[in-house]
């Protein structure tokens, strides 16, 4: 962890407000680009992910409990995500799921779910994991997520491989079931 | 999204199309109740849709990242000081009502 995070995150749990709001200043520079990715990651829109990043920072301001004895970039993302961002992406689609078949709880573990496996790489890891794991599928498995990754559609995806839209999703959903066994049994030796 | 008895492979393109999209409101108003129970059944989807967000975050999160972080800094500042004075206006509030019964 960097000298300037230590630092804000030394006068983020100070007893009292003032000396906190100071704070929050250098706290929102060091880790909003980790933490807006993270939200990214449940929500896939900016403009939700500041709305709740906004009221995430003003939760930690109001009470910093959480994030007293934090030693790593880590562990502060762990804490902040099990404390402060869930209970904020609970409440995003809480509304909307009075017009959703699914139930609250599904919604919630679509939107707000677990912390699971390699949810705490950083970005960089994570890609460079992705990538090796991508390296070891099929050329026709890897080409078809790599497309989708590089922001194509399944029809765009479909004419590329010369098979049907049916046929790309199907492949799409058998791989990223095989990549997830390779990346659990990667996480689970690591 | 137009098919209304998507299979779960289908509902998972979908699903990752809509996070991929920023549009998760109009998947999850999308299904029909059938597709609901589907998605609640399915192991599969569940476990699918953990690599689906990594992926969506490896490939798309680096877009996300605001320039100006300045202006953010002044928004949440902002809330800050909106709920300061939320909790001075209770606090006040409670102080007359104990005023008020005496």
């Amino acid at each position: 962890m960097d000298k300037a995070l230590r630092n804000a995150l030394k006068g983020l749990t100070a007893p009292d407000a003032e000396s906190r709001r100071r704070a929050m200043e250098p706290f929102v520079r060091s880790t909003f680009g980790i933490f807006i990715r993270h939200l990214h990651r449940y929500l896939g829109n900016e403009v939700e992910c500041e709305d709740v990043l906004e009221d995430v920072y003003a939760d930690i301001w109001e009470n910093p409990e959480h994030l007293r004895a934090i030693d790593s970039e880590r562990q502060l993302l762990r804490t902040v995500y099990l404390y402060y961002m869930r209970k904020r992406l609970r409440e995003v689609y809480r509304r909307l799921n009075r017009s959703s078949y699914l139930s609250q709880n599904d919604v919630q573990n679509l939107v707000a779910p677990e912390l699971g496996m390699c949810d705490l790489l950083s970005q960089s890891e994570l890609k460079a994991l992705l990538h090796r794991m991508l390296g070891k599928l099929k050329a026709r498995e890897r080409k078809a997520l790599e497309l989708w990754m590089s922001g194509m559609s399944n029809r765009a995806i479909a004419n590329q491989l010369e098979t049907t839209v049916g046929a790309v999703k199907m492949l799409e959903f058998r791989t990223v079931l095989k990549l997830r066994r390779m990346l659990k049994e990667y996480c689970e030796q690591d | 999204m137009g098919n209304t008895h998507r299979e779960i492979q289908e509902l998972l393109a979908d699903y990752a199309g809509a996070l991929r999209d920023g549009g998760l409101p109009t998947f999850l108003k999308s299904l029909t109740r059938e597709e609901a129970k589907r998605i609640s059944e399915s192991e599969d989807f569940w476990e699918a849709t953990e690599v689906v967000r990594l992926m969506n975050s490896a490939g798309f999160g680096d877009n996300v990242v605001t320039p100006d972080v300045g202006l953010f800094i002044s928004r949440v500042d902002a809330g800050i000081a909106s709920r300061t004075k939320k909790a001075k206006a209770s606090t006040r509030d409670r102080s007359r009502a104990h005023v008020d019964m005496q």
